[in-house]
């Protein structure tokens, strides 16, 4: 398998400008504590850069920890296993926070992912999220709707990118999700 | 009625329910406490209910769906008010929030 979603910018961020690294692992509980304390130590560094580039670092704070959370509980979610390794970097470039999550999954769980992000990407973000949120309250079954992606997309301004890697027919697939906030 | 741990606390006064501190729980079913709550104040008060999310620093996606459906349950159920009152203070109030009011026009959306 080998896919990708959204308008793709490979050059948002230059080779060797990512300037945060971080490789998260562990089982759910230890793992999902991490998303939220990953998500605000980004949150923090990086509303430090959007405050001295004249942004707003209060706004700047909060839009960074919602993405960075948001990104981390989805590949924490999703991951293959709880011994893989969900690899993140980070960067604040021209006014942009940018940050890129990549993650492996089962083949399944990335086919349907792949399918949802067919719908999110060809459909305003606006009219789906209300769409997903309705659909949402009249089902008793959990689902991975994306309502949290829609959610970036519709009220944060958020612009996203997928790539999925498969090295051979069976095997997990390796996800990156690339996003890009406007501070 | 309240909920309280370490990193949030729900509680209601009457006919209003107030939410404080940081969610990130992890799936609907986590959240299922709260929504028990909220169903249990809407069921015990006619005419109107207030969430007062003022000092409700984070919600992750998952509250926030918890937010929504409740919403629509409550312009399902017909002849109740609801209010909810957050804070331009906090990022996500004045983002989001307003989509309870798309779901049911008739809410009364403060942002103060």
């Amino acid at each position: 398998m080998k896919a990708s979603f959204g308008a793709q910018r490979p050059d948002a961020v230059a080779p060797g400008h990512w300037s945060s690294r971080l490789i998260l692992h562990g089982s759910l509980p230890v793992a999902w504590a991490h998303c939220g304390a990953t998500a605000e130590l980004l949150g923090d560094l990086y509303s430090e850069q959007a405050a001295r580039a004249g942004k707003d670092a209060n706004e700047a704070r909060h839009g960074i920890n919602y993405l960075t959370n948001e990104l981390l509980e989805n590949a924490v979610k999703f991951r293959h296993s709880a011994t893989d390794p969900i690899e993140l970097d980070a960067a604040f470039v021209d006014g942009v926070f940018e940050i890129r999550v990549r993650n492996r999954a089962e083949e399944s769980v990335a086919t349907n992912f792949g399918k949802m992000l067919e719908q999110l990407t060809t459909s305003d973000p606006n009219k789906l999220l209300l769409e997903r949120i309705e659909a949402n309250s009249m089902s008793d079954v959990p689902s991975a709707s994306g309502l949290g992606i829609l959610t970036l997309m519709s009220d944060y301004g958020a612009e996203f990118t997928w790539q999925f890697e498969q090295p051979h027919a069976d095997a997990p697939v390796m996800i990156q999700t690339h996003a890009s906030l406007c501070l | 009625m309240e909920i309280k741990t370490n990193d949030y606390r729900v509680w209601a006064n009457g006919s209003t329910i107030y939410y404080e501190g940081t969610m990130r729980l992890s799936s609907p079913e986590d959240y299922a406490p709260i929504q028990a709550l909220m169903k249990q104040v809407l069921e015990t008060h006619e005419g109107r209910i207030d969430l007062d999310l003022m000092g409700l620093e984070f919600l992750n996606s998952s509250g926030i769906n918890l937010f929504a459906k409740f919403t629509i349950e409550v312009r399902k159920l017909g002849g109740v008010g609801l209010g909810v009152r957050g804070t331009a203070r906090i990022p996500w109030h004045a983002k989001s929030l307003p989509n309870l009011k798309k779901l049911f026009p008739a809410l009364e959306l403060q942002i103060l």
